[in-house]
């Protein structure tokens, strides 16, 4: 049973951090039919930005602010970070392709994946970058707590999980509560009608990009709390939130949150009851069954075409 | 039409290819035999991971080969150009056959730095000998490179580092002997370094009656959490040979996170005091901590001039060895021919037969008669200390 609780957790934690990446995904393609591959760098990015703005505030071992405005700080410097870079990424590399072949903003978003993985290599070099946490209020982080059973559920994962889900759900009231929120719905159903009701599509879009990278960011610090970040780790992050978001039906936000928590809980557990070698294997063999036998993921609508 | 224009099309790229590599190949076969005028430039190559997630190793390795080359080619008479050569972990070994292509036809590169990894060294080896191209890697530690039936590199490669045939016993050996180990969780990333690393260690633990939980995980793994959660709650050791210090420090943290005491064990692969502190732990390393050999002093201090940013590794060091065993080389061919060498094949010859009285390592340096491997060589055993200091204890 402890083995369980303490699976679920690692799930869970996982899980939330996926969400917030594939949240990212589901924004644009939702609204674009985009799928945005360099949204995995912007994570990587912002994992960055924390990490700078932490050594900024004194580092892990001698922070000059307590340790819950450190992580305040680091978490929302990321998030505005990554939002001027997303509108950077839509005004630059997307928005002349708009009209475009599909292909075009695909490529396009290949090319700024790279662009952004080796800009930062160059900039700060490829080594590992450790938050170190662990050293934050001498272990406060990793040892304070409270049990379950005979799991202990640390603070830092209760932190991160608890973030994951504030962010969530404000970005679930502002989808579904918000006149911004009810454009981007109405622009995601049907781009032109929702311009001829005088919705203003470019503001749209860019606030989609706005809150896709605000979360990545935010993704990333928390990612990052918990191990080192690196300039190619978008990657694979950008993939497994891809994963997700396909999972729960790729324009779904319920969907993406979804499909993250299962990612999450599907690798905990198959590293915990099956193998430890196969949890990657499992992620892509999930993506290509979903791909072949519910394209529209679990909370997606079909897409329907008139021939 | 447009079917039949395609097949020729095909057939042209083919017929091209197949006399690009014909080209290729005779290039090779010229530049091996071709004669070098010592008072030219001749090249090294450092072929190694400049960037990517390996990329702190090659940037250790190129810093001392730079230093090495700067401050060794005056010492021999040498005009020594280093030529740099990326090769990404993440393209995999067969990166280093790629680059070593380039390097090849280049008459005036008489000897590879490297590969910097055992799987590099195994995909480049054959291309590289057959150059006539010696190989010394400061880094590659896999035993069948050197040793056994299916040895994976030619004639033409030498390390100067030992293997793991060295470092598992050795490590396997300390949690026994001196940690009193008898139960041992090993780690593996599925790659060619920690699988041979964890293999070797295993034989010897079981061998010695030592109850082992062997895990596996993907080298792209980052948090640990759920392998973790598999490590036995009783094991007193993890064997952790990863190649990145970073992953040992969050292995370790997320040990203590869930409770778990055992203490972590890392290879040559995690030594690195400024991202692996995790203090109690323990790593093993193919070179001392040459801060603390006096007469590698006066070098530590002309790198660091030269790199006031950066903090002396494990990585480096064995990199400027290897420099100097090529220009030590080159210098006892350019002598034999009077001037010339006549093909880069003899500066091989010369390389079987190097014997520096000191190194950079500390002490004498020669290659063992039997294999290419350093003669006498040994791994070291460091703990960590609670300031992150790496404190040699076996």
């Amino acid at each position: 049973m402890d083995t369980f609780i303490q699976l679920t957790l690692n799930g869970l934690t996982l899980g939330s951090v996926y969400a917030l990446i594939a949240l990212g995904y589901s924004l644009v393609y939702g609204i674009l039919k985009l799928l945005n591959f360099a949204h995995g760098d912007v994570f990587m990015v912002g994992s960055f930005i924390g990490f700078g703005v932490l050594q900024l505030l004194g580092g892990s071992t001698d922070p000059v602010v307590p340790i819950w405005l450190l992580l305040v700080a680091i978490t929302l410097a990321a998030m505005a970070g990554c939002a001027v870079l997303g509108v950077a990424i839509e005004r630059f590399a997307y928005r002349p392709l708009r009209d475009a072949p599909r292909i075009a903003p695909l490529i396009s978003a290949l090319g700024v994946s790279f662009f952004l993985a080796y800009s930062m290599q160059l900039l700060f070099g490829a080594e590992q970058r450790d938050y170190d946490a662990f050293s934050m209020d001498d272990g406060a982080l990793f040892f304070k707590g409270f049990d379950i059973g005979n799991v202990r559920v640390p603070l830092l994962r209760i932190i991160i999980i608890v973030a994951a889900f504030v962010l969530m759900a404000l970005l679930w009231v502002l989808a579904t509560r918000t006149r911004t929120g009810k454009a981007m719905q109405a622009t995601s159903y049907d781009r032109e009608a929702a311009a001829m009701m005088g919705i203003d599509i470019d503001r749209v879009i860019v606030f989609a990009f706005v809150l896709g990278s605000a979360l990545a960011g935010a993704a990333g610090v928390l990612f990052a709390l918990r191990a080192p970040t690196f300039p190619s780790i978008g990657f694979l992050a950008g993939l497994k939130g891809f994963t997700a978001a396909v999972i729960g039906g790729i324009g779904s936000i319920p969907g993406a949150m979804a499909g993250g928590l299962i990612l999450g809980f599907a690798e905990a557990y198959t590293q915990g009851y099956i193998s430890t070698k196969w949890s990657d294997l499992l992620v892509f063999v999930i993506l290509i069954l979903f791909m072949l036998f519910r394209p529209q993921g679990l909370l997606g609508k079909a897409d329907i075409r008139k021939v | 039409m447009k079917r039949r224009g395609g097949v020729v099309l095909a057939l042209a790229t083919i017929v091209v290819a197949a006399l690009a590599s014909t080209a290729g190949a005779g290039s090779s076969a010229v530049t091996a035999t071709q004669a070098i005028n010592c008072k030219s430039t001749v090249k090294l190559a450092l072929i190694t991971p400049l960037t990517g997630g390996g990329g702190f190793i090659g940037q250790e390795q190129l810093s001392w080969s730079k230093y090495a080359v700067k401050t060794l080619a005056k010492k021999y008479g040498l005009k020594v150009q280093l030529l740099q050569g990326d090769t990404p972990v993440e393209k995999g070994p067969g990166e280093a056959l790629v680059v070593a292509q380039k390097f090849i036809s280049d008459p005036k590169v008489l000897v590879a730095i490297g590969p910097a990894t055992s799987g590099g060294v195994a995909s480049a080896s054959g291309a590289l000998t057959a150059a006539g191209i010696a190989q010394i890697s400061p880094s590659a530690t896999r035993t069948s490179l050197t040793k056994g039936a299916n040895r994976e590199a030619t004639n033409a490669f030498f390390r100067v580092v030992p293997g793991d045939y060295i470092q598992g016993p050795t490590d396997a050996n300390y949690m026994v002997d001196k940690l009193n180990a008898k139960k041992v969780a090993i780690v593996d990333f599925q790659e060619p370094y920690s699988v041979g690393l964890a293999d070797a260690a295993e034989t010897v633990l079981k061998k010695k009656g030592v109850s082992v939980t062997r895990l596996s995980t993907s080298v792209n793994t980052t948090d640990f959490s759920s392998l973790v959660t598999r490590v036995p709650g009783d094991a007193e050791v993890v064997f952790f040979p990863t190649q990145q210090p970073a992953d040992a420090q969050t292995f370790g943290q997320q040990l203590l996170e869930q409770g778990k005491r055992a203490k972590v064990f890392g290879g040559d692969g995690s030594n690195s005091p400024d991202q692996f502190k995790l203090a109690g732990s323990y790593v093993s390393n193919f070179a001392p901590d040459i801060s603390g050999i006096a007469s590698s002093k006066a070098l530590i201090d002309g790198w660091k001039k030269d790199n006031p940013s950066a903090t002396l590794g494990s990585f480096g060091p064995p990199s400027y060895l290897a420099v100097e065993v090529a220009l030590n080389a080159i210098k006892k061919a350019c002598d034999a021919g009077k001037g010339k060498i006549a093909n880069r094949k003899l500066v091989i010859r010369n390389i079987k037969k190097i014997n520096l009285k000191t190194s950079i390592l500390g002490g004498p340096f020669r290659f063992s008669t039997k294999s290419n491997d350093p003669l006498n060589a040994k791994f070291y055993i460091f703990q960590i200390q609670s300031n992150g200091s790496y404190k040699l204890v076996g």
